[in-house]
């Protein structure tokens, strides 16, 4: 609901589709949004990822198609291998808000190609602490870090503990974006604290 | 079988009914006159809270349902209170987490759709008894909250040794719905079905009863239910859509089955076919299925043209969901099982437990000498002390961002404010104090009442409804009892003054420590208000300090007392004072006047000047412009009601509108850089009351 009313913001075309009635070739993008698919029990986004419906957004990362994963959204890409590594639980072990700023590390994927370089978001996750075993790579595929106000990917400015402070990555097709911060929830002025709306920047890919 | 009735009441029973009633029967009878679901001993006092208003749509005929209020556009609010003191002392994170998802369900019954939480803790001292239980209280509310999308957006976290054995877990939810399409909780005419959705399981049995006597200490776990988010998400999502095909809703909670059948056929009969309901583990007995208080269940009463409509909606979930039954004209509540009959008793017994009007009696005052405490101790024990220090760590474990309205957030002001869909922005408070109603439980209901009312002021809201909750001991001990009636009492006057009716409410008897000892009286409100015109932004900026309203040497019954023992007066409210200050506050936010405020409360002034050191300024006070009274401790300390504190650019704007409405307001200091507190020329150094601020909660409970 949250993310409608931000692609609204966009003037995207977007509807709701339920996870049993997905069909990936009515669509040019989707967003897999935050929210404790089927209630995050085995682990978080596992049992979505081998549902029907992740078969169909496979289909359309695949043809290059636009897929954003968002929080859960993220850990279902992950969890289904539509992106590389794996999200862990927070070093702290809690589920933690808290509006962060983040560096935008690319910017020649879709998604980020006309972002300003530093953005303000919130996160809000008990398992997002990313995890790829060749950092080389990781280092590659990050789009977002967790930085300070300067854009700077200090450990003070690291919530979760994730590898090189990594908040969301790409995939080889650069088509694909998975990210722990909710955009949709930084493209309102009236919430956010300090009045940006800095989520528009990566949703608006999505505008008509 | 465990029966908490006396034996007065189940001689009622034997007489009305001429016979000995079966076990069922008798399991039935407890739940229903259970003091957790019949109010027994508190319905006759509860009758004097004001619950009409202009603005209510919905009041409070059956006290276990959530009232209404108008908020314009064809919109209303729903608003409720409930609490899981029991359940979370025995399993903190299941109770806790059980309470969200029963206060949801009480809001979805409504046919309203849950858009923010706020939940009360208090607990005892930090032991290792007390960080567990404040750890999985909180990681139990996080994970129903979390998990089902509505956001926990204020809240209040209090220690003290009283709560050792009974923590308080509270937690209030606010729903929005056409104020058209609110759906009734009791059906009126026979004929309907009864659908039941949801799975019954062993968990929760006898809970009812359970939170209606003290914790025995003994093994009391299979009365807690267990908390299941993803189902409630289910619960939630499809009881909202299938609203247009229901009669009467009603969420199954304390006494499962027998209460919700019961009440909801308010009167009228009820028969129902215990084979028919959907159980998660096999060979359930049919008493165990008539009061097992199993979570995530809803019943609807719907016309029999509309059963497949409603359960075909949960099934698409493949989630459980049965006609069980129907609603009948006889009057008679019957179970039947396989078509013999497990329970049948007249509606009317059951509904009408002997109600209690029990010895009351005020505890003798305690007179105790006062102590030489010196200001810079004060100042010390005061500002360090877990009540006032940073609760970041407890907030930022809540999704208080989903939902994308969460205008004011936990941590940034007295009062949370939400975006409604309509455009009008919502404040919501909840306010309890332990040690004011201990001292004076009148004083102390008037006093929440009052300083709810402020601190929706403060963010620019002027409330307009509020539920109560009442926390006390058994009621059969008469100061208790007393206490009780007197806390109601002063509800009742102030939400009376303030034309803020009350909508809901709930009362949670037999909190008491192992050794029978009553918890200090609790009562709780929590206040919705909406934004007159502009909402603050509390900003902490370099100003000028305005203090509005007359302190007064009031130190019984404060934290300050609390710490360093009670004597002198009791702070009394002033309601007069407390409505033209908040009156003065909206004016002042409406005409850009007020950059930052803050009512003042516990801790005193001292306590409302912390919010500003921690931000990194310095604050200096000149104590001879605190009117009211000549002692430093009073000035310092007291928590008289009536005022309220503001950084401004224009501190004669304040002097000047106060004497036009006929308070006091001064100028009693500035804000500037730095991290000390001054008292006229001396100089209190902040950097450890700082450090502690920051870092207790997460040092001592979370490392």
């Amino acid at each position: 609901m949250d993310v409608l009313k931000a692609l609204k913001l966009v003037k995207a075309d977007a509807e709701i589709v339920l996870f049993n009635k997905f069909d990936p070739d009515h669509y040019q993008g989707v967003v897999l949004p935050g929210g404790f698919s089927f209630g995050d029990y085995l682990r978080a986004g596992s049992i979505a990822a081998n549902s029907e419906a992740i078969k169909g957004v496979k289909e359309m990362a695949n043809e290059g198609k636009l897929v954003l994963g968002i929080c859960n959204g993220f850990q279902i890409l992950v969890e289904a291998g539509i992106l590389k590594g794996a999200l862990l639980p927070n070093l702290n072990l809690r589920f933690v808000t808290k509006w962060v700023w983040l560096r935008v590390k690319r910017k020649d994927t879709p998604f980020t190609k006309e972002s300003k370089d530093v953005l303000f978001m919130p996160i809000a996750h008990a398992e997002g602490r990313y995890f790829l075993d060749d950092e080389e790579s990781a280092s590659e595929i990050a789009v977002l870090q967790y930085a300070d106000e300067r854009g700077v990917p200090t450990s003070e400015a690291n919530p979760n503990g994730s590898l090189m402070n990594i908040a969301g990555i790409t995939n080889e097709g650069e088509n694909v974006l998975g990210l722990m911060p909710h955009p949709e929830r930084a493209s309102f002025r009236s919430i956010s604290p300090n009045g940006s709306s800095d989520g528009l920047h990566i949703l608006k890919v999505f505008g008509g | 079988m465990i029966l908490t009735l006396s034996e007065r009441e189940m001689e009622v029973a034997r007489k009305v009914l001429q016979r000995e009633p079966n076990e069922a029967e008798w399991r039935m009878l407890d739940v229903l006159w259970s003091e957790h679901c019949s109010y027994k001993s508190s319905k006759v006092f509860l009758r004097s809270l004001p619950s009409e208003g202009p603005n209510v749509v919905m009041s409070v005929e059956d006290w276990q349902d959530a009232g209404a209020v108008d908020i314009g556009d064809g919109l209303a609010l729903v608003l409720k209170v409930e609490s899981h003191n029991h359940p979370s002392a025995v399993d903190p994170f299941n109770g806790a987490a059980t309470g969200v998802g029963g206060i949801l369900r009480d809001i979805i019954s409504k046919g309203a759709m849950p858009i923010a939480l706020l939940d009360m803790i208090r607990v005892g001292e930090l032991n290792e008894k007390g960080k567990w239980l404040l750890r999985n209280i909180i990681a139990g509310i996080g994970f129903y909250g979390n998990s089902v999308g509505v956001p926990v957006v204020g809240g209040e976290l209090s220690f003290d040794s009283t709560y050792n054995d009974n923590p308080l877990v509270d937690v209030a939810c606010v729903g929005i719905v056409d104020k058209g399409s609110i759906v009734p909780s009791v059906v009126k005419e026979p004929g309907l079905r009864l659908v039941l959705t949801g799975f019954t399981g062993l968990d929760g049995l006898g809970g009812a009863s359970f939170a209606s006597r003290k914790l025995s200490g003994n093994d009391e776990i299979g009365a807690v239910q267990i908390a299941d988010p993803f189902a409630g998400k289910i619960v939630i999502d499809s009881t909202l859509e299938v609203i247009k095909y229901v009669d009467a809703i009603k969420d199954l909670g304390g006494g499962g089955l027998a209460v919700a059948v019961t009440e909801m056929a308010n009167g009228l009969g009820a028969i129902v076919n215990l084979e028919k309901v959907p159980l998660r583990v096999k060979e359930l007995l049919p008493e165990e299925i008539i009061i097992s208080e199993t979570q995530e269940r809803m019943l609807f009463a719907v016309k029999p043209e509309n059963v497949e409509k409603v359960c075909s909606k949960f099934k698409e979930f493949n989630y459980p969901c049965e006609d069980i039954g129907e609603i009948t004209p006889d009057r008679r509540v019957k179970f039947l099982y396989n078509g013999k009959t497990v329970a049948d008793l007249p509606s009317e017994l059951l509904l009408s437990p002997p109600l209690n009007l029990m010895p009351s009696e005020r505890a003798p005052r305690r007179y105790n000498v006062p102590k030489d405490v010196t200001i810079e101790e004060a100042i010390n024990k005061v500002l360090s002390h877990p009540d006032l220090v940073s609760k970041e760590i407890v907030y930022s474990q809540y999704d208080y961002e989903v939902g994308t309205s969460t205008l004011v957030k936990p941590g940034e002001a007295d009062s949370a404010v939400l975006e409604l869909p309509n455009g009008r922005l919502l404040a919501l408070k909840a306010d309890a104090n332990q040690d004011l109603c201990s001292e004076d439980p009148y004083e102390c209901g008037k006093s929440i009442v009052a300083e709810s009312f402020r601190n929706l002021s403060t963010v620019g809201a002027r409330g307009i409804a509020l539920v109560d909750h009442l926390q006390f001991g058994d009621p059969r001990k008469p100061h208790v009892y007393q206490d009780f009636i007197e806390s109601l009492r002063g509800i009742a006057e102030a939400s009376r003054f303030f034309s803020t009716p009350i909508v809901g409410g709930k009362v949670s008897f037999h909190n008491e420590d192992k050794d029978g000892n009553p918890i200090k009286p609790t009562p709780l409100v929590v206040m919705a208000g909406l934004i007159e015109d502009k909402v603050v932004r509390n900003e902490v900026r370099e100003g000028t300090l305005v203090l509005l309203g007359n302190t007064r040497d009031e130190t019984r019954g404060t934290l300050f007392s609390r710490i360093f023992g009670s004597w002198g007066e009791v702070p009394k409210a002033r309601l007069m004072e407390d409505l033209l200050a908040s009156k003065l506050i909206l004016k002042g936010i409406s005409e850009d006047k007020v950059l930052w405020d803050k009512d003042v409360s516990k801790g005193g002034l001292a306590g409302a000047l912390l919010p500003i050191i921690v931000k990194g300024y310095s604050v200096k006070i000149f104590s001879s412009s605190i009117i009211g009274t000549s002692s430093l401790i009073g000035k310092m300390f007291s928590e008289n009601g009536g005022r309220f504190l503001v950084i401004t650019d224009d501190p004669q704007w304040f002097t000047y509108q106060s004497g036009r409405l006929g308070i006091q307001a001064s100028i009693v200091g500035k804000v500037e850089k730095g991290s000390s507190l001054w008292i006229d020329n001396k100089e209190f150094k902040m950097d450890g009351i700082i450090d502690n601020y920051f870092s207790y909660l997460e040092k001592v409970v979370w490392s």
